[in-house]
């Protein structure tokens, strides 16, 4: 295992000497599942109407909320070790930064008491609940704060029950303070104006198929003052490190994925949704196309830009 | 140039800083008072959490939760604090650019007494200020504020003394600023005082470039009384 590693290695350091582009990738995975659904054609960069992307493919919109949730049904229970792989192993070290830089909870002993006790966060995509548990365990443990409470949300009931299941390793399970709902990030009718302090979304925003949608539900959604917090896979700076990492996920990663979950496709697909997402200015500018405003420079790169925090705050 | 000048000029920030935090920029604010204009260093939601979070520094210190507390003056929420990438370090840098907008408004009248209320928390700005990742920042605004401190006293020097005064200057700011927060005399005469021979010393000296080491030491030191007033052993 070591010793394959290590030329699995030098092959990606290899590569990435050559030419860097696309074409490779075209793999024969991916013209399988093209023949096999018959997607219609990529016309890429202008979408025709009516068809988004799915990874590098353009597929009907309709198709692709319901391709996306085949994803994550059959990486659900394997979804660990992909993001693992994904982020070279330090996914959880970003989730913990989000998360203690987002410090939720009101602190009952420098708080002057008020109406409103606790936070009212929404956490979107939040499928296995990674998040939710860290930012009630934050709430809890650094602020003293007992009531700040999370609703999870997520278009994928096996991700959901994947989140019920670990929910019950912690101590909010069937507490007021835990909720999970099934629910489409551009479509949260059940969620009231108004009413979130913190919607957070963290690796799940390139899957939405309508993005400036979800970000205008999540300015509806948001009290006046309420932040908009996402965490995702972003563009690396380094250009050295960006031909490496490249080779790594397009290379590496769908291989390792058929190794260990059995499943090459799913695995090609969160790659290239990756490559497709948004630079970090140009997410950064939706953000404020949203009517959000933003701190600072509006967003904050992890390990090289590999993943991003953007924040948005909505007016007062 | 007389020292009285300038001391008058560098004592006025200390008191121009609990005076009008806000104003001095909400009016034109000039660099240099007549050079040119320079934009407000917060966009407007920001000026106005800030401003506000700027009245509770007395009694909370350059803190997170003066930042809250602030955020709920202006009509936001303790969530909304994640505007400040920077936290506490945000209230700082408002805190001397304030000074800096204001001096000017403030110099040929420094405050008589009645206004020249204490802000206390000096130590903890430096502890903030001396954080690696603020110190380049900090710097800047150290060196701003010393830059129009001299102009106002009347040093237009173009020789290589320009930089080292400055950063002379800033020491000294620092340092009075520390002694202040210790200060328990009426109307801050013991600060005057202090104040009066550290520009005597500067002006008869000039030991000017070990004065830039001083700062560090100054805040190195506070900083390292702040972390150990949170229990750490250092
Ligand atoms: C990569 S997972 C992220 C899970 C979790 N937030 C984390 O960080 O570990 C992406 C999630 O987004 C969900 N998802 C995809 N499209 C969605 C949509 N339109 N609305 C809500 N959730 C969606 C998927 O079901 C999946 O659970």
């Amino acid at each position: 295992m070591q010793a394959s590693r290590t030329q699995l290695g030098r092959q990606l350091l290899a590569g990435s000497m050559g030419r860097v582009s696309r074409e490779p990738y075209r793999c024969f995975s991916c013209s399988v599942r093209q023949a096999q659904q018959q997607a219609p054609p990529p016309k890429a960069p202008q979408d025709a109407q009516g068809t988004t992307h799915f990874g590098f493919q353009t597929v009907a919109e309709a198709l692709k909320e319901q391709r996306v949730g085949a994803v994550f049904s059959s990486v659900a229970s394997s979804y660990d070790s992909m993001n693992d792989f994904m982020s070279l192993g330090i996914h959880r070290l970003w989730k913990d930064h989000f998360v203690r830089n987002l410090n939720p909870g009101r602190n009952p002993l420098t708080s002057p008491s008020s109406g409103d006790k606790g936070w009212n966060i929404l956490d979107i995509a939040g499928g296995t609940g990674d998040i939710a548990f860290r930012m009630l365990d934050h709430a809890s443990t650094i602020n003293h704060d007992a009531h700040t409470k999370v609703t999870v949300a997520d278009i994928n009931p096996d991700m959901l029950t994947e989140g019920k299941k670990r929910a019950l390793q912690t101590p909010y399970a069937r507490t007021p303070r835990l909720k999970f709902v099934e629910a489409n990030a551009e479509k949260l009718d059940m969620i009231p104006d108004n009413s979130i302090d913190l919607y957070t979304v963290a690796f799940g925003i390139r899957n939405f198929t309508h993005k400036e949608t979800a970000l205008k539900e999540a300015f509806r959604v948001l009290k006046p003052g309420g932040v908009f917090a996402c965490l995702e896979f972003s563009k690396v700076n380094n250009p050295l490190f960006d031909a490496v990492y490249q080779r790594w996920s397009f290379g590496a990663i769908p291989l390792i994925g058929q190794l260990v979950a059995g499943d090459r496709d799913s695995y090609q697909y969160l790659v290239e949704s990756i490559a497709r997402f948004p630079s970090q200015t140009e997410f950064r500018d939706m953000i404020q196309d949203a009517g959000f405003l933003v701190p600072g420079k509006g967003w904050e790169d992890l390990t090289n830009g590999i993943a991003a925090i953007h924040k948005g705050v909505k007016p007062a | 140039m007389a020292p009285v000048r300038l001391s008058n000029s560098l004592l006025g920030t200390f008191r121009a800083a609990s005076i009008r935090p806000a104003n001095a920029w909400r009016q034109k604010c000039l660099y240099h008072s007549y050079d040119y204009t320079e934009s407000p260093p917060f966009p407007p939601a920001e000026s106005a959490i800030l401003s506000s979070a700027y009245n509770h520094v007395p009694s909370h210190g350059f803190t997170i939760d003066a930042l809250k507390l602030g955020t709920r003056d202006a009509g936001y929420l303790d969530v909304s604090t994640n505007l400040f990438p920077r936290g506490a370090f945000d209230l700082v840098s408002y805190h001397l650019v304030t000074q800096r907008l204001a001096l000017k408004d403030n110099v040929q009248f420094p405050g008589d007494g009645e206004q020249g209320k204490r802000m206390g928390v000096g130590a903890k700005a430096l502890a903030i200020m001396a954080q690696p990742t603020y110190i380049p920042a900090s710097l800047v605004e150290l060196a701003k504020l010393a830059d129009e401190i001299w102009f106002l006293a009347g040093d237009q020097s173009v020789d290589s003394s320009w930089y080292t005064k400055r950063a002379s200057l800033s020491t000294i700011y620092s340092a009075t600023e520390v002694f202040m927060t210790q200060d328990k005399s009426a109307n801050f005469t013991e600060t005057e005082q202090f104040l009066d021979s550290r520009l005597e010393d500067l002006m008869k000296i000039g030991r000017f470039m070990g004065a830039l080491g001083e700062w560090g030491n100054y805040t190195g030191h506070s900083t390292i009384n702040v972390l150990r007033s949170k229990g750490m052993r250092i």
